[in-house]
């Protein structure tokens, strides 16, 4: 039971939607803090974090085929480790803690990537994704009982970040860092899943074996691309700490990981996108219900979930784009013949 | 003697575990869907004993309705959602969460967040000399050992039991072979669920009944799903055996916060090693 | 006969009424009611005082988040009811922090942000009140006052505790204990911050008494298996529990000590975060003789707490009720201090108040009055010590005047 795919479009001239998606995103961001009050920029600010996060996912899941449920890991321990080198060595130089940020993310992601994912043997799909969620979950209850990093409180009233001597208040500052760093992180990884390095990932993610059969050395691969995850994750975590004030378990938990799961099924997985969009649209409808249905709404954000699961399991995305521009396909335009073969179905 | 006390811990929390994971494990066995709801068919197994303690009817009457209650849930839920998802498993997990966020949510709404107690069917304890052996306690670990009992005669001697090994087994050989993988699915979906519900009723006279007790047995009732070996019966019950003993025992000898996260390394570590889990029937 | 032709029918009145209802339903839906902005009623001269209320309307601690806002809610209307601030009706604007930190931010920016609330109340859990602290008094610059009894420590300026302390639940009680117990005590606690920081001081209490702690062991919070730590407390001859383990961790505790014969054989539990809430948690037979120290009880039976419980019942019913270990004695502290704050400060701007919130006092409230104790932003209450017999809590003892708070100085 696969999705269908319209073999039968691929005689009619493709037309992309995606760019024009973008583009409309990015244009809508860039002039927003002028129309919008205060606290919806902040909102976005946070919302273009997340959607850092969950572009990290998507990454590993819809280009490698890597079922993390721990990216919240990689995105808590950054935020933990650039507050405490803010509050205990007073260092906080933009310049500074977001580097350590994604170099935190970068060893924490090896190190899970050498523990899960890599290996003689391949794991299967739901190891990955157990052994992953127990790596948020372990760590979260750690840090819950460490009074060091304070435990349950975690490490509240952090300092601003600053570059040079001006402070990246939150605000638009903060957004227009926040947006940066998100074009940036996606713009790399738009070129990257479009190079050589892509075309290896889409086979990765369609058959593992056969790649390896090709002579690609697909543990090395994977491991590039967690790694690279969890660079954008920490990032993600690093500018959350501070735009928030806070750090705390939370950061790092199960719960968070799952969001950005949802975020991304929710938006359209292997789009990139979709990410985004999805860790908008939820964030969204979950301030709003809230507001509605102050005592409710969690019951209705579930319904909700579960309705859209159910009736669009592709994510938002394929309500606008079309299965096969989602897919994606490689090789030179106009050229019929590559077009079909890379027309496969996502896991 | 505190030999017989630590014996008695690890046998009862077991036991419930043990109802727990069985449940979670024939259904991620069968159909590749690790239920994310899973905690909460046994929320909703313990509040259908509520239910039924506070509008003054027999505790031990809800008990027994209990996984019935459930098991017609789950299998509703399986009709209308996860069936359409068997192709993609990761959707329906998922769809699980979803499903699992509105029932705790919905729970809470009707308990107003609060906990609340039910007294067992079986007050007090027996003393052995200085030692107190909790009675209802010990009627949980006889009746789990009745109900997997059940359960092996149900599958080895039944025709219903050999159609749902051979799905578990080898699903597309099963299908081939003319047994009605449908109807199996949503049996075993029912069952496991049920299953869910009983421990559910069963443990709520112990802990008290909230709406967030079924989410600490979820990321352990996967792992030991995986631990045990997907694909067989006696693999859930293994793995249930092995993390359910590990949780009860390690807190005895260190720190419980420290003890926690020692079983799950233990348990991540023991299936990196041994990927088909302790005993594992699936042939890849 | 009748001739039931639906294709040439009209639409029925009930299938339009239908659709009509379906209609608006979505379309209310879509729209919201905005239920989270409380009026004041009437006609008012003045533009309103914003007051912001942060609390848990869902999630674990929805049990305390609830009452709050209902106390919260019938305070502000009473305010209004007898003429309103400074002749400005009070807006209370509620948002829900969900037990979710990370969702607590950006409800306390909207309130701080967006709507500009001249004051927040709220939080319930220490974690819950560091995440929110920041947003609220440092970059909103907004005042902020927490209700719950807590672990103390907690000295940012602008930011007003009008719950329990450590000080306020040990100094009293564990003398008490001692002499209504014995001298070996056993700390069993939940992990987290606020058992560790209450167990260190209350050692002290117990040492300087004369007491011997026997142990102190720590679980996670949901942690069902205490057989080992039971079997400690019944061999060495404990004579009380002073226990900080936390629901759901807390019924399967009390359980199983109970089942060990722990009260048979004379013992004493003890749990200071116990109030009439806590009650349904476990069977009154296991919980019998369990005595607590809080600001307030409802059998403290005076009649100013009185009238406001029959006042809560009125609005809200009995399913969740107005009680001290919920932070609601605290809201309602919190709320009629700050009251008192601004007529003295003239003004809702943070500075004047602030400096009148010091040294602020209220001559009633439940369990009496209280008053700030100036320079330390902690508020000095009369404490009672209450025991469970058969269910029901009966006072035992009331503290000589108001306990210090013993935080901040």
């Amino acid at each position: 039971m696969s999705q269908s795919t319209d073999l039968s479009a691929s005689s009619l001239p493709l037309r992309k939607v995606i760019p024009w998606l973008e583009l409309a995103i990015l244009g809508a961001s860039l002039i927003l803090p002028a129309f919008a009050d205060d606290f919806w920029t902040l909102f976005l600010t946070r919302v273009f974090i997340l959607g850092l996060l969950a572009l990290s996912f998507d990454l590993v899941w819809g280009y490698a085929g890597i079922l993390s449920f721990g990216q919240a890991l990689f995105f808590g321990m950054a935020g933990y480790c650039t507050a405490l080198i803010a509050t205990k060595l007073d260092i906080t130089s933009v310049l500074v803690l977001l580097p350590a940020a994604g170099l935190v993310g970068l060893i924490v992601s090896l190190i899970l990537a050498f523990i899960v994912i890599l290996g003689r043997r391949v794991p299967t799909t739901v190891f990955v994704a157990l052994g992953t969620l127990t790596g948020s979950y372990v760590v979260e209850r750690l840090a819950r009982g460490w009074s060091y990093v304070g435990g349950q409180n975690g490490i509240p009233s952090l300092p601003r970040l600053t570059l040079g001597s001006h402070e990246i208040a939150e605000g638009v500052w903060f957004y227009y860092m926040a947006l940066g760093m998100l074009v940036g992180v996606y713009v790399v990884l738009k070129f990257l899943t479009r190079s050589q390095l892509g075309l290896v990932l889409a086979g990765i993610r369609q058959h593992e074996t056969r790649i390896t059969f090709f002579g690609y050395r697909v543990q090395h691969v994977k491991g590039i691309i967690f790694a690279l995850a969890g660079i954008i994750a920490g990032l993600a975590g690093g500018m959350y700490a501070f735009h928030e004030g806070y750090v705390g378990p939370g950061q790092l938990s199960p719960v968070l990981s799952t969001q950005v799961v949802l975020y991304v099924l929710f938006g359209g997985v292997g789009t990139l996108i979709g990410a985004v969009v999805g860790a908008g649209v939820i964030e969204y409808l979950s301030f709003m219900l809230s507001e509605q249905y102050q005592r409710l709404w969690p019951i209705f954000l579930g319904l909700l979930l579960l309705v859209i699961i159910m009736f669009r399991p592709t994510g938002l995305i394929g309500f606008l784009v079309s299965s096969r521009e989602r897919i994606g396909s490689f090789g030179r335009p106009g050229d019929a013949a590559p077009a079909h073969e890379a027309d496969k179905n996502p896991p | 003697m505190t030999i017989i006390p630590f014996f008695f811990d690890v046998l009862a929390y077991s036991a419930i575990f043990v109802l727990v994971v069985l449940g979670l494990g024939v259904i991620a066995s069968m159909m590749g869907i690790f239920n994310f709801a899973h905690g909460e068919f046994v929320l909703l197994g313990a509040y259908t004993v509520y239910l039924f303690h506070s509008s003054g009817l027999p505790v031990w009457a809800g008990m027994v309705a209990a996984p019935f209650v459930v098991g017609v849930v789950g299998l509703a839920l399986e009709r209308v959602v996860i069936r359409r998802f068997y192709a993609t498993p990761i959707v329906a997990m998922l769809g699980t969460y979803a499903i699992g966020l509105a029932l705790r949510e919905t729970v809470r709404s009707l308990l107003s967040g609060q906990f609340y107690s039910v007294t067992a069917p079986l007050v007090g304890s027996f003393s052995l000399g200085e030692i107190s052996i909790s009675r209802w306690r010990t009627a949980v670990i006889l009746i789990t050992i009745a109900v997997m009992v059940g359960c092996y005669l149900l599958l080895t001697r039944t025709r219903f039991g050999l159609q749902v090994r051979a799905a578990l087994e080898n699903p597309a050989l099963a299908r081939a072979s003319g047994i009605s993988t449908s109807r199996v699915y949503a049996a075993t979906f029912a069952f496991g669920s049920g299953l869910a519900g009983l421990a559910g009723g069963l443990m709520v006279p112990i802990y008290a009944i909230s709406a967030d007790m079924g989410v600490p047995f979820l990321i352990k009732s996967f792992l030991a799903v995986m631990l045990g070996g997907m694909g067989s019966f006696e693999g859930a019950i293994a793995g249930a055996a092995f993390v359910g003993a590990t949780s009860a025992a390690l807190p005895w000898a260190i720190k419980p916060v420290v003890a926690d996260v020692v079983v799950f390394i233990i348990a991540i570590a023991i299936v990196k090693v041994r990927p088909q889990g302790l005993l594992s029937k699936w042939r890849n | 006969m009748k001739n039931d032709d639906r294709s040439s029918r009209p639409l029925s009145a009930s299938r339009r009424r239908f659709l009509q209802r379906t209609s608006l339903l979505t379309g209310t839906i879509a729209l919201g009611g905005g239920s989270y902005l409380y009026n004041p009623k009437g006609v008012w001269a003045a533009d309103p005082i914003k007051v912001g209320i942060a609390t848990d309307l869902t999630g674990a601690i929805s049990w305390g988040g609830i009452p709050n806002s209902q106390v919260a809610k019938m305070v502000i209307d009473q305010i209004n009811q007898s003429g309103g601030l400074l002749g400005r009706p009070l807006q209370m604007i509620l948002e829900d922090t969900a037990t979710n930190e990370q969702l607590a931010v950006t409800k306390v920016r909207k309130l701080v942000t967006q709507d500009k609330v001249d004051v927040v109340f709220g939080g319930i859990t220490s974690s819950m009140r560091n995440a929110i602290k920041d947003t609220i008094v440092n970059r909103g610059k907004t005042l902020y006052i927490y209700p719950q009894l807590y672990e103390g420590k907690e000295c940012t300026p602008y930011l007003f505790c009008t719950g329990p302390t450590p000080a306020q639940q040990c100094d009293t009680f564990i003398p008490w204990l001692i002499k209504n117990g014995g001298k070996k005590f056993y700390l069993p606690s939940a992990d987290y911050v606020w058992p560790h920081t209450l167990n260190a001081y209350a050692r002290n209490v117990i040492v300087k008494n004369g007491g011997e702690v026997i142990g102190e062991e720590y679980f996670p919070v949901d942690h069902n298996e205490y057989s080992a730590t039971v079997n400690k407390i019944m061999s060495s001859g404990v004579n009380v529990v002073f226990n900080t383990t936390i629901p759901p961790g807390v019924a399967a505790f009390f359980k199983q000590l109970n089942e060990a014969g722990f009260q048979k054989k004379g013992g004493r539990l003890a749990c200071v975060y116990y109030d009439e809430n806590a009650l349904g948690i476990t069977p009154a037979h296991e919980i019998e003789g369990l005595a607590s120290c809080l600001d307030y009880f409802k059998a403290v039976n005076d009649p100013f707490g009185n009238q406001l419980q029959a006042e809560y019942g009125k609005l809200f019913g009995d399913k969740l009720l107005f009680t001290a270990g919920s932070g609601a004695t605290g809201m309602y502290r919190g709320i009629k201090l700050w009251e008192a704050a601004v007529k003295e400060a003239k003004s809702v701007k943070r500075e004047p108040v602030a400096a009148a919130l010091d040294h602020a006092k209220i001559s009633d409230g439940p369990g009496g009055g209280c008053e700030m104790v100036p320079g330390t932003r902690h508020v000095k209450m009369n404490m009672f010590t209450a025991v469970s017999k058969g269910g029901k809590y009966e006072i035992v003892e009331k503290s000589n005047g108001p306990v210090m708070p013993g935080e901040c100085a």
